[in-house]
């Protein structure tokens, strides 16, 4: 080891021996596994390896000198890799490939094999070098890497694939939908428009796309009201709701419409955006026309013989004999009652009908309160011979509203009264002024009302179920009644406790 | 003298019931089926008081009563409608009723509205 003494290096051209032990030491030292096969010999054994070349394979010295190196994959001869091997070593070329090796014990390890030739001077293959690496924990790591690219490929497919579904969705939802729909951009340009519209108004996709929508058809949409409010629409995400527009359309004539409009919200998306949807009311419009047009007939036509009928009975009340017989004094007055009924039910089924279509139409004069209440509270009693209804309090109020209409909810309230109680005798009404309020309220000692059944009783069709058995009827009166008093910016309620009567109120502001 | 009333409505049964019950009242009862013939009837027959139906073919109570009060000689008889429309009542206050009841009237109610009148 002259090579190494007095501490410095310096390479010897005389003792070879050593410099040959020198790099046979250095060979060891290496962590990449070497080899040496014998190209001169055949099926190139291997004639050299090093300490490294053991230790990745669990392999010794004296197992492997005079193999080929293939012993190193086992039975997994399938191997690409092993082509590429073939090919180096008969075109005498370096090459570098990643194998599966597996060591004596038969565990798997990835080897990183780097092959070269050395060749003598007139260019023959002498022997091949390999150098190993055990690169599995690498191979591990870029396998899973390449799992996890793939977990996310997977992943980004799949959303890729749902998005294109949901657009797809989306798309079919608004060429479906039976309303035009139309996408603005701030400045009121059409984005883009569904085929509903196109066929609905019998315009090109080239006239109206682009085009500010003001300035679409004939000026149908140039409203100064609907601008304000679509105007509104992007600072304050105050949708417009119901517009109608009556208008002589170019191709398609004299049509109502009703616009809805909203900001467009798409998972935080196109906040910029306004939807309009369109729908063309001008059928519906006429058949509610028709229909309210037909019930005001029907009820009309109704009433006529009922009216006859009722004077009738009338005619007969004053006719009866002193000593007619009882029974033939309560059929009298039970065919009075049910006439009441029936005109009732008819007066009610033109009533709903109208508030259903919001055609009541309140006709708002003038008209002194308290009288207004003394004769209808008189009217009711002139009919009722089981109750005596108590009327106290005053107003002393002019008011201004139907007075029709009001006095239908006061006749409401009292016939209910009248109803729910057969075994009381007693009605009270009471009237006064709260504040800038005028109050009735109509009090019974009857059956009373659930607190379940307080908060549906206003509800159209609502009946408690016991009464309809008892008391047959529409369940419509006090939805009517309800509605009636909202529409003069009134309030009505109920306070009630089952078995102990009911106390029905409403107010009506006096401005 | 008894009072004479004009019944004018188009449906016979009312006309029938209102003959029958106001007669039975004490009043004298001019029964009209066709409100074209208004005009002559007033006319010739100077009834005390009108009662009036508002829905009616070829001419309606309304137009009937505005035509009477634009008249010197009619503007002031007393007329009271009676409807079953539901805007009867409006329509009666414009076109110059002195009274309104619907139908189905209470027949006491609307003896004691003819009395008030006449």
């Amino acid at each position: 080891m002259d090579s190494l003494n007095k501490g410095s290096f310096i390479f010897s051209n005389q003792t070879s021996e050593q410099d040959f032990e020198l790099m046979t030491r250095a060979l060891d030292a290496s962590i990449s596994g070497v080899i040496i096969t014998d190209n001169q010999q055949p099926d190139n054994p291997i004639i050299y390896c090093n300490a490294a070349f053991e230790r990745i394979t669990g392999y010794k010295r004296k197992e492997i000198i005079g193999h080929n190196c293939r012993f190193l994959q086992k039975e997994d001869r399938s191997q690409k890799e092993r082509e590429i091997l073939r090919n180096a070593v008969a075109d005498g070329k370096s090459c570098v490939v990643e194998m599966r090796n597996y060591q004596k014990n038969g565990t798997l390890f990835w080897n990183e094999l780097y092959m070269s030739p050395i060749k003598d001077a007139e260019g023959n293959v002498c022997y091949f070098i390999g150098v190993q690496n055990d690169v599995t924990r690498r191979k591990n790591i870029e396998q899973e890497l390449k799992q996890h690219q793939d977990q996310m490929e997977r992943k980004i497919e799949e959303r890729t694939k749902s998005l294109r579904e949901s657009e797809d969705y989306l798309a079919s939802i608004v060429a479906t939908v039976r309303e035009s729909l139309v996408v603005l951009n701030p400045g009121f340009n059409v984005l883009s428009v569904n085929d509903h519209f196109i066929k609905t108004f019998k315009v090109s996709r080239e006239e109206t796309e682009n085009k500010l929508l003001y300035e679409l058809g004939n000026g149908q949409w140039d409203i100064p009201a609907l601008k304000e409010l679509l105007e509104n629409i992007l600072p304050t995400n105050n949708p417009v709701e119901e517009f109608e527009v009556e208008h002589d359309f170019p191709h398609i004539g004299k049509k109502l419409m009703l616009l809805n409009a909203h900001r467009i919200e798409l998972e935080g998306q196109f906040k910029d955006r306004i939807l309009i949807a369109i729908e063309d009311i001008t059928d519906r419009r006429e058949i509610e026309r028709r229909k309210d047009d037909f019930l005001s007939i029907a009820s009309h036509e109704l009433k006529t013989p009922l009216t006859t009928i009722k004077g009738y009975v009338q005619v007969m009340n004053r006719l009866l004999p002193e000593n007619a017989s009882e029974k033939f004094k309560t059929v009298l007055q039970k065919t009075g009652i049910y006439i009441t009924r029936l005109n009732n039910l008819i007066s009610e089924l033109l009533d709903v009908s109208r508030i259903q279509t919001g055609n009541i139409e309140l006709h708002k004069e003038p008209f002194d309160f308290d009288k207004m209440v003394a004769e209808a509270v008189e009217n009711i009693q002139s009919v009722t011979k089981t109750h005596t209804i108590i009327l106290k309090g005053s107003t002393g109020i002019t008011y201004v509203g139907d007075e029709s209409h009001i006095v239908q909810v006061i006749n409401n309230l009292l016939s209910n009264a009248i109803k729910y109680s057969p075994e009381e005798h007693q009605i009270n009404v009471y009237l006064s002024r709260v504040s800038d309020f005028v109050k009735v309220s109509v009090t019974d000692t009857g059956m009373g009302i659930s607190h379940e059944d307080q908060n549906k009783i206003f509800d159209r069709f609502f009946r408690v179920g016991e009464i309809q058995q008892r008391f047959p009827g529409m369940g419509i009166g006090l939805y009517i009644c309800s509605e009636i008093i909202k529409n003069h910016g009134g309030t009505i309620w109920v306070e009630s406790e089952k078995g102990q009567g009911s106390n029905f109120s409403f107010t009506l502001p006096l401005n | 003298m008894s009072k004479k009333i004009l019944i004018c409505d188009d449906d016979e049964g009312i006309l029938d019931m209102l003959e029958f019950v106001l007669e039975e009242e004490g009043f004298d009862i001019i029964p009209e089926k066709n409100s074209l013939n208004i005009y002559n009837v007033i006319r010739e027959q100077h009834p005390d008081l009108l009662l009036l139906d508002l829905w009616m073919p070829v001419l309606s109570g309304d137009q009937v009563l505005k035509t009477l009060r634009k008249n010197p000689d009619t503007a002031t008889l007393p007329v009271i409608v009676i409807s079953a429309s539901t805007e009867g009542s409006l329509i009666a206050k414009a076109s110059g009723a002195n009274d309104y009841i619907s139908k189905p009237f209470d027949m006491d109610q609307l003896v004691t509205k003819i009395q008030t009148l006449i």
